[in-house]
């Protein structure tokens, strides 16, 4: 990493931790929603089976929910710089594309890692007043096993912020965060659903994350529910971020011309 | 004398409108040179393909040398810009933009200094730990020429720098671009005509992309007989026009 790139880090960071909206996602947001939850889990029957909002299986659900957004977070910070002259002025001075992918992409990461340590601090305490069990090792493994998707969603908010202005960036990152807890089976079981519901599903790297954040957290590390789960999240996640730099510098090089 | 800028037929052209049009000059180092013209002359369109924001549809430009098409990295490294609208970090305090900027342009051990020097140079002293959003537009303007000249380029593009300054602030603005031009060369545009008169060495007006007229003040008001910029200015702009 250039020292350019982490001057950028730096900046980015900065501005971020004085922006209310940083806190609003990082900490009221996924303990809301683990409340939230939890009181809907305790309104289940018993009976039903139903062990989808159960803490132990929706402390992952919601680290991944709140990593769409992280990914929302990532493209408003960009369309932020974007539709002001501070772009510009930078676009003029020695820093390279890769400078600035670097630079919008990892304190989003370091975002989306205290969000998941302080959802993961909250489920723990969930689980403590609930009477469920909820062990340490596994949400420890679990906060650096999401970190994959995390930059899988912060790549995909960078593409929606760099193409998009401040205002369809954030209408398409809802369809997104709409889309992605929907099929990525946060709210559902989708194993158990089954027929054409299932497979749709099956083809979204939502799903994956999902699956992946939730057997971390059970220390899981079977081939089907974890390891294959986990290159599919790499993968795009990677595919992603290639994507995120390919389309800033060609947008660098449009605005520049 | 060097010169630091030289253009050849420099031209850009957006879809119906040529808004540069042929551009040939040469800027000599060491000068504070003002480039005047009425809305849309393309002053703006100028600067911005001299600082490597804009490609030239046609011609070349070199700073110190080096193709702003061909060596675009050296040219960054020579240039320093402030834009017409201010550009700042709005949640970063002053410091940490000068910071943030020198850190772009210098090594490390040399930050703390020149962020010192530009905190003086800009008398941002007292403002130094307020937030860039939470300054006064002049302020905000001072701060972004200060980003501009915290990398020590040779050459800086100041576009309107004064614009929405009260007349004292410009007064001070102007003793303080006045200050920096021992260290580098500065091309400046402006509608202050009192503004070039005070600060610049040489003065290009520009009519539809083009190069009316180039000249030291005595010289433009020699060749229309006209005293005065604003006179000289008026003349020039009507006869290219008309
Ligand atoms: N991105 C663009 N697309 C199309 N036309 C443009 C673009 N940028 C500038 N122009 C046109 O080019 C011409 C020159 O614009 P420029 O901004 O260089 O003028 P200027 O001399 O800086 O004017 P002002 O004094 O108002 O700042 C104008 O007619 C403007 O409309
Ligand atoms: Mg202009």
């Amino acid at each position: 990493m250039t020292y350019r790139a982490l001057n950028f880090t730096k900046r980015n960071l900065k501005e971020m931790s004085r922006d209310s909206l940083s806190y609003i996602f990082c900490v009221a947001f996924p303990i809301v929603m683990l409340v939230i939850m939890s009181i809907v889990n305790s309104s289940i029957p018993k009976e039903s089976g139903m062990t989808i909002f159960r803490i132990d299986n929706l402390a992952g659900g919601i680290a991944v929910f709140g990593q769409t957004f992280v990914m929302l977070f990532a493209a408003l910070n960009v369309t932020k710089d974007r539709s002001g002259s501070f772009l510009v002025r930078l676009f003029a001075s020695p820093m390279k594309s890769g400078d600035f992918t670097a630079g919008y992409i990892l304190p989003m990461l370091i975002v989306a890692f205290v969000q998941v340590v302080i959802s993961f601090a909250a489920a723990k305490v969930t689980a403590l007043v609930t009477g469920t069990e909820l062990e340490i090792a596994g949400l420890a493994f679990a906060a650096f096993a999401v970190l994959p998707s995390a930059l899988m969603f912060t790549s995909i908010g960078f593409i929606f912020g760099t193409l998009f202005n401040e205002k369809s960036a954030p209408g398409l990152c809802s369809i997104i965060i709409s889309l992605g807890s929907f099929l990525g089976g946060i709210w559902f079981d989708v194993d158990r659903t089954g027929g054409a519901m299932e497979k749709i599903c099956r083809c979204t790297p939502f799903y994956y994350a999902t699956k992946v954040a939730r057997a971390a957290i059970h220390l899981d590390l079977g081939k089907e529910t974890f390891l294959f789960p986990m290159l599919i999240v790499l993968g795009t996640a990677a595919v992603m971020t290639f994507l995120a730099c390919f389309v800033f510098g060609k947008r660098m090089r449009a605005d520049l011309s | 004398m060097e010169n630091v800028i030289v253009t050849n037929g420099l031209t850009k052209c957006y879809k119906e409108k040529t808004a540069v049009d042929n551009l040939s000059i040469a800027i000599p180092e060491g000068k504070l040179v003002a480039l005047l013209g009425v809305n849309g002359a393309g002053k703006t369109t100028t600067i911005r393909m001299l600082s490597c924001l804009s490609k030239p549809t046609r011609g070349t430009a070199e700073v110190y040398g080096h193709d702003v098409i061909k060596e675009p990295d050296a040219v960054k490294r020579l240039v320093g810009i402030s834009t017409q609208d201010t550009a700042v970090a709005e949640n970063l305090t002053v410091r940490e933009n000068l910071e943030f900027m020198a850190g772009i342009y210098l090594e490390k051990d040399r930050i703390a200094a020149a962020v010192e020097t530009a905190i003086d140079a800009f008398s941002l002293r007292e403002y130094e730990k307020k937030p860039a959003k939470t300054l006064s537009g002049g302020w905000k303007r001072k701060l972004s020429i200060a980003m501009a000249i915290i990398g020590e380029p040779k050459v800086l593009f100041l576009d309107e720098p004064t614009l929405g300054l009260d007349v004292l602030a410009r007064r001070e603005l102007w003793r303080e671009i006045e200050g920096l031009k021992d260290r580098m060369s500065i091309i400046l545009t402006t509608h202050y005509m009192e503004e070039a008169e005070a600060l610049a060495d040489r003065i290009f007006v520009m009519i539809n992309g083009r190069v009316a007229a180039e000249g030291t003040l005595d010289e433009l008001e020699e060749m229309t007989g006209k005293k005065g910029l604003e006179e000289v200015f008026v003349d020039i702009a009507e006869r290219g026009t008309r």
